[in-house]
């Protein structure tokens, strides 16, 4: 059913970009509610966040466990330049991007040459850390007080406001990540990052150096994750620790697992519908999380690699392209 | 006439297992030349040492001239060596071509820049990988196969785009791990011609086999590796009368 519906997806490809644009521009002006707009522009942070997760994690196979903490930097070091400087959203987002991928950097050097499950308790590890440390450094991050009052993005000297340009930025930001991780994954670059996914050990053997390349790709996707984080901080107007925790990081894999592992379009129905579905479950009170789970489970039973993980829009393009021009062929005959 | 690849005393130690000692080698340029031995005599080990998967305890790798021993094997690669495995390891969630573009890696030269603004430079770069790709597929006949997922295809098949790829990279040595190992006699007679075309195409290849008609039929020189020693080398006719291999190879009375 899912690879007749891809096929679907790619036949009407033009007509259906074209038409979630337009729908995506004249959204906050047909649901004119604050609430609606807003789990829109917290879903469209997540798709920010499960693209550049499922970067590391689906298309180069290795599984962070950590990615909110590069989040919480991010917003972190957007808020103190707000509150602290009282500079404009340009170098907020600069400085909140260049700390995560600094941080990217300073643990991906030494843990990405461990492999498989050992990377993957360093990142929990790692998340936790950062977390502790957010939540003692009294003096810089007012520890679980949190930092309040961190003044709405102002981009050189244009303050957004409202919700409905709020929402205009957040989609920018998307289109921004998905521009990065669909360019970088339709490159040489791309191709030697899923040859690592694949066969590690054939792919060095190819010429790829492993290991520059898992650098390069992990401080990337932190750095994406830094701009989602600089992002909540100045749209939120609050952040403390609880924000940053673990349980944040695996909703940002359950997203990515949900979607489909190393499709970039299955990050953005990951983060859509699992940021919607608890908003309308929310009538159901205490049964809520009850239902959240079973749903999940039930995914996990029926599609184990995720909605659009078996999925790879590129080689069923390329393949549906030739399929026609071999029918093509045959008519001539 | 250069030498493409030089082993001098080459030693690798498991532990307490003397896997490879003392191997000296040579491959000239445009030479085919078979490694064979019984099971466990240290001839992937030596592939494993040559292209940087293992660092070998003691001895030196040259590679024309250039002192290889202990580099990274993506190092190895960008300077001329392409290998294949023994057991198939193809990029699995990958097509056929794009299995071939990832050979040519260490070719390109796209940075992670020029990738996420998608210049022009990138897309003529990618642009002529395949049809470079495709015609290296063609060489093998698998033009039409291209957009195939690599594990989709058939043994036979799987084998010759392993070598495809290492061909992509452009290698001054390929280096082939057991390449009709799991083949019927004609997919072997087919592979056979392969190489030999490989080698018109001024290819030189080293490579380990246990069929024996097969290294007998396309090999120049042969070396002979048993318990991780050299017991024999020369044209595949000396190394069939040699004592010291027939008894490796039938025992003794």
């Amino acid at each position: 059913m899912i690879d007749k519906f891809s096929e679907f997806l790619l036949v009407h490809k033009k007509l259906l970009l074209c038409l979630t644009l337009a729908l995506t521009a004249v959204f906050p002006f047909v649901f004119t509610s604050q609430y609606v707009i807003r789990i829109a522009t917290i879903a469209l942070m997540y798709v920010v966040l499960t693209l550049s997760l499922n970067l590391i994690s689906g298309m180069m196979g290795q599984v962070s466990f950590g990615h909110s903490a590069f989040f919480g930097i991010g917003a972190y070091a957007a808020a103190l330049t707000v509150t602290r400087t009282g500079l404009g959203a340009e170098v907020s987002f600069l400085a909140a991007i260049l700390l995560a991928g600094v941080f990217g950097a300073l643990l991906g050097l030494p843990v990405l040459r461990l492999k498989g499950y050992y990377f993957t308790i360093v990142t929990m590890v790692f998340c936790e850390i950062i977390r502790i440390v957010e939540l003692n450094w009294m003096s810089v991050t007012r520890g679980p007080l949190g930092i309040m009052a961190i003044g709405k993005p102002s981009f050189f000297g244009f303050t957004l406001r409202s919700q409905t340009q709020l929402y205009f930025l957040a989609v920018i930001l998307v289109a921004v990540a998905y521009l990065v991780v669909h360019n970088i994954m339709n490159s040489r670059i791309g191709n030697a990052i899923m040859a690592i996914r694949d066969d590690e050990l054939a792919a060095s053997s190819m010429g790829i150096n492993v290991f520059k390349y898992k650098v390069m790709v992990f401080v990337i996707a932190s750095m994406l994750a830094g701009l989602a984080g600089a992002f909540y901080a100045q749209y939120t107007g609050y952040i403390d620790p609880t924000n940053f925790s673990s349980v944040k990081s695996n909703e940002m894999l359950l997203m990515v697992i949900f979607g489909g592992l190393g499709n970039a379009f299955g990050s953005f129905v990951g983060a859509i519908v699992l940021t919607i579905i608890p908003e309308l479950l929310r009538g159901l009170s205490i049964y809520r999380q009850l239902i959240y789970g079973g749903l999940l489970v039930l995914l996990m039973m029926v599609r184990p690699q995720g909605l659009f993980g078996s999925v790879n829009f590129k080689y069923l393009g390329q393949r549906m392209g030739m399929g026609a021009k071999e029918q093509k062929g045959g008519e001539t005959k | 006439m250069s030498t493409v690849l030089n082993v001098e005393n080459l030693t690798q130690r498991f532990g307490g297992l003397l896997a490879l000692e003392a191997v000296n080698m040579k491959v000239e340029e445009g030479e085919i030349v078979g490694i064979i031995g019984p099971n466990g005599a240290g001839k992937t080990t030596l592939f494993n040492c040559i292209t940087g998967i293992y660092h070998p305890a003691e001895g030196t790798v040259r590679m024309l001239g250039t002192d290889i021993t202990g580099w990274k094997p993506h190092q190895v690669t960008s300077l001329g060596f392409a290998r294949t495995f023994q057991n198939i390891r193809l990029f699995s969630k990958m097509t056929v071509l794009d299995n071939v573009i990832v050979g040519m890696h260490t070719r390109t030269k796209t940075d992670i820049l020029s990738a996420v603004l998608n210049t022009k430079a990138k897309r003529r770069e990618e642009k002529a990988c395949e049809e470079k790709a495709l015609e290296i597929l063609r060489i093998f006949g698998m033009e039409h196969l291209k957009y195939e997922m690599a594990t989709s295809l058939p043994y036979g098949p799987q084998r010759d785009l392993e070598i495809a790829r290492a061909l992509a990279s452009n290698p001054k040595l390929l280096l082939l791990d057991e390449p009709a190992a799991g083949m019927n006699e004609s997919e072997t007679e087919s592979l056979r011609q392969t190489v030999y075309r490989l080698k018109q195409m001024g290819y030189t290849i080293l490579l380990i086999e246990h069929d024996m008609k097969f290294v007998m039929n396309i090999c120049e020189r042969i070396y002979v590796l048993d318990n991780g020693r050299l017991i024999g080398e020369g044209t595949p006719d000396e190394v069939k009368s040699n004592p010291a291999v027939i008894e490796a190879y039938l025992g003794k009375d």
